[in-house]
């Protein structure tokens, strides 16, 4: 396997820890009941968000990075075949997944500035809105890499 | 006390609007073409370099941008004016490159 075929897979690691944690945190923000049920759904939604927000931060970083190392090889060895496929719609949900990780990457410091408060304070429109944007991008940006990679894969 | 260097609404504002105008109007500070590892600034187009990449160079424009806002503007200044309506902002960034892909997405 080539370092690519490597990073790839990283990539895909990270994306899956990312998606757990920003799933998480947006879960327990949405339901802030304080009644304790110990059903599933209670446990899920109880997070240290302090802890959270840094391991988010942490994993988006290291997920741009690792996308950004790989880009060139998806320009030359997948976006050129998708092209000559004339799969434009596979090409835009790429780019769409390129700018929207852009954008998101842009939203970190003040989702770090959101949650810099007391974390056990009501959630501020903004601490749940950005909160849930970045889970939207980390979403979508997940489901496309995998569409796109079973078209057609890098290695 | 002493404010702190870097001001994230700022940066969030600016890089949200930075970052559509500059892929509006394809303004990258500079261009990357991946066959033989070449750098360009600017946005001018060379040919027979192979494919081109704007990402990185959208990413340098608005964050270049961002962190100007980012250094100058106050943290208070924007939370006063725009408090709980900040996520705007990306948001609208996103609707505007959906709305700049609508010819691959759509079509």
């Amino acid at each position: 396997m080539t370092t690519i075929t490597w990073l790839l897979i990283l990539h895909a690691l990270v994306g899956v820890a990312l998606l757990g944690a920003i799933t998480h945190q947006a879960v327990s923000l949405l339901r802030r009941r304080v009644v304790h049920t110990g059903s599933f759904l209670d446990r899920y939604r109880s997070v240290n968000h302090r802890t959270f927000t840094a391991a988010v931060i942490a994993l988006y970083v290291t997920q741009v990075i690792l996308g950004a190392v790989i880009y060139p090889a998806y320009r030359l060895n997948v976006r050129i075949p998708f092209e000559e496929m004339a799969l434009g719609w596979a090409i835009g949900i790429f780019e769409l997944k390129e700018h929207f990780a852009g954008i998101g990457l842009s939203v970190l410091p003040f989702y770090a500035y959101t949650w810099s408060g007391d974390p056990a304070a009501a959630p501020s429109r903004d601490r749940l809105a950005i909160c849930l944007i970045l889970a939207v991008i980390v979403w979508l940006d997940f489901l496309v890499g995998h569409i796109l990679n079973n078209i057609r894969g890098l290695a | 006390m002493k404010r702190p260097w870097f001001a994230s609404g700022p940066f969030l504002i600016v890089f949200s609007c930075a970052y559509s105008v500059a892929f509006a109007m394809n303004w990258p500070l500079f261009i990357y073409y991946p066959l033989h590892g070449n750098f360009f600034w600017g946005a001018r187009m060379r040919t027979g370099l192979g494919p081109a990449m704007v990402w990185y160079g959208l990413m340098a424009s608005a964050a270049l941008a961002a962190l100007v806002a980012a250094v100058l503007i106050p943290e208070s200044v924007v939370q006063r004016v725009l408090k709980g309506y900040l996520w705007v902002f990306p948001l609208g960034a996103m609707l505007v490159c959906l709305y700049l892909l609508r010819h691959l997405l759509f079509a």
